[in-house]
């Protein structure tokens, strides 16, 4: 094995790992924001056409409800490995898997195919130009759940507008729309995230879908725990 | 007594089949199925882009996940190349010898905790011997191209299967991706009355 051998196989990755470990500067940030009294804040991104991102968002949106903990939703539309070759298979195994993802709360999947994501980008553009708050955040809840709850039928963007108006009580922007995702997706490049749904928790990221308990147990060991 | 078949396709260049080997293996344990081993090639040896982004957040979350299900990880020593194909093929051997289980775990945490080279004939000897497999026969199974075909045939399988990573368990027509979804297996397996008294 040749010097640059070892050094790639044997101590980069070590060196990727001792320094993921060193959680020093978010632990002081965190702790420096609840003596603030600050709330904390979970950053979501997450891509409508994509149901894992569903199961996520559904989730964190009732399990920090009782946590002084924010949750910042930020819409994507480019995501995954660029000229991946399995993506259309990943796509549709995105559907299998969020299925049993939802089973294990008890809850159903409506959608019997995956969505493009031409067809919800105009969701992703809404909400990456609209204002980040609660409104946003409700309507990020109830669009997802009549994406894949409860609709089969191809996506009606009349039924969203309508979703919107109810939420946010403005009218949708456009115009801006595509600008905001693009820095949405440079902002979720930044965080080391590649693929939907990632969450950013005080300086680690996490597969949104798949460490939900892990995200939990993030925050109670930062101090933001479940209010009795 | 019905025994099904649950295929765990298994690379050990995958961090995460490292993790879900002692998981799947186990099934067997507690239900009435044969967890059948299958040798893949690791996607960066089929010729499958793995962007850095990709590579760091997985080791990243593969430490956290160790630490949480109390497994060794960290001092590693990528086994891309040669030690994934000495390790696939001494594999096929240690199946045909009914020690895949051992070879899997030993080989995995040497090469994902004890930072042992696999590529090297002192790293994989090591963990033949702790495998309990003899030292000539895993030397013999290197040139082996029998089992090499073997190993080519998992993979095409994999692929024809519709998948792309690992680890990844068949059950039936189902098929579950990822070492957290072993759960998922066995909820299956208790709802098909599996499980073992």
């Amino acid at each position: 094995m040749s010097p640059r051998g070892r050094v790639v196989k044997r101590v980069v990755p070590r060196i990727v790992i001792a320094e993921s470990q060193f959680d020093a500067p978010a632990r002081i940030g965190a702790s420096a924001r609840r003596h603030l009294n600050r709330r904390g804040r979970v950053e979501l991104y997450f891509a409508f056409d994509d149901p894992c991102s569903a199961v996520a968002l559904l989730d964190l949106d009732e399990r920090l409800r009782d946590r002084r903990v924010d949750l910042a939703t930020f819409p994507v539309i480019a995501r995954g490995i660029a000229g991946d070759p399995a993506i259309d298979r990943k796509r549709d195994y995105a559907l299998v898997d969020a299925r049993r993802l939802f089973a294990r709360r008890g809850i159903a999947l409506a959608r019997s195919a995956s969505v493009t994501p031409e067809s919800t980008a105009f969701l992703a553009h809404w909400v990456a130009a609209a204002a980040p708050g609660p409104a946003s955040r409700r309507f990020c809840v109830e669009a997802m759940q009549t994406l894949w709850l409860t609709d089969d039928d191809p996506v009606d963007r009349g039924r969203y507008a309508e979703l919107w108006r109810d939420a946010v009580e403005t009218a949708p922007d456009d115009a801006s729309g595509q600008d905001a995702v693009a820095r949405n997706e440079k902002r979720m490049r930044r965080r080391g995230g590649y693929e939907t749904p990632a969450a950013w928790v005080h300086g680690q990221l996490y597969f949104a879908h798949d460490r939900l308990e892990q995200i939990g147990e993030r925050l109670d060991d930062l101090g933001w725990t479940v209010a009795r | 007594m019905t025994v099904e078949r649950i295929d765990f396709f298994f690379s050990y260049r995958s961090p995460y089949s490292y993790l879900a080997a002692p998981r799947a293996f186990a099934l067997a344990d507690r239900f009435t199925v044969d967890v059948v081993y299958r040798g893949v090639l690791p996607m960066a040896m089929r010729g499958q882009a793995v962007p850095r982004a990709k590579r760091l957040h997985t080791v990243r979350d593969v430490a956290r996940e160790a630490k949480r299900l109390g497994m060794p990880f960290g001092r590693m020593y990528d086994p891309i190349g040669d030690g994934a194909w000495r390790c696939l093929l001494v594999g096929e051997y240690a199946l045909d010898v009914g020690r895949e289980r051992q070879f899997v775990l030993e080989s995995s945490r040497g090469i994902w905790s004890e930072a042992i080279d696999v590529a090297d004939d002192r790293g994989l000897r090591t963990v033949c011997g702790r495998a309990g497999l003899g030292w000539p026969e895993c030397s013999a199974a290197l040139g082996d191209s029998t089992l090499r075909a073997r190993v080519e045939a998992n993979t095409t399988a994999l692929v024809d299967l519709g998948h792309w990573g690992v680890p990844v368990l068949r059950l039936g027509d189902e098929l579950f991706w990822g070492q957290d979804r072993i759960e998922d297996v066995e909820r299956s397996l208790l709802a098909a009355g599996l499980g073992r008294a």
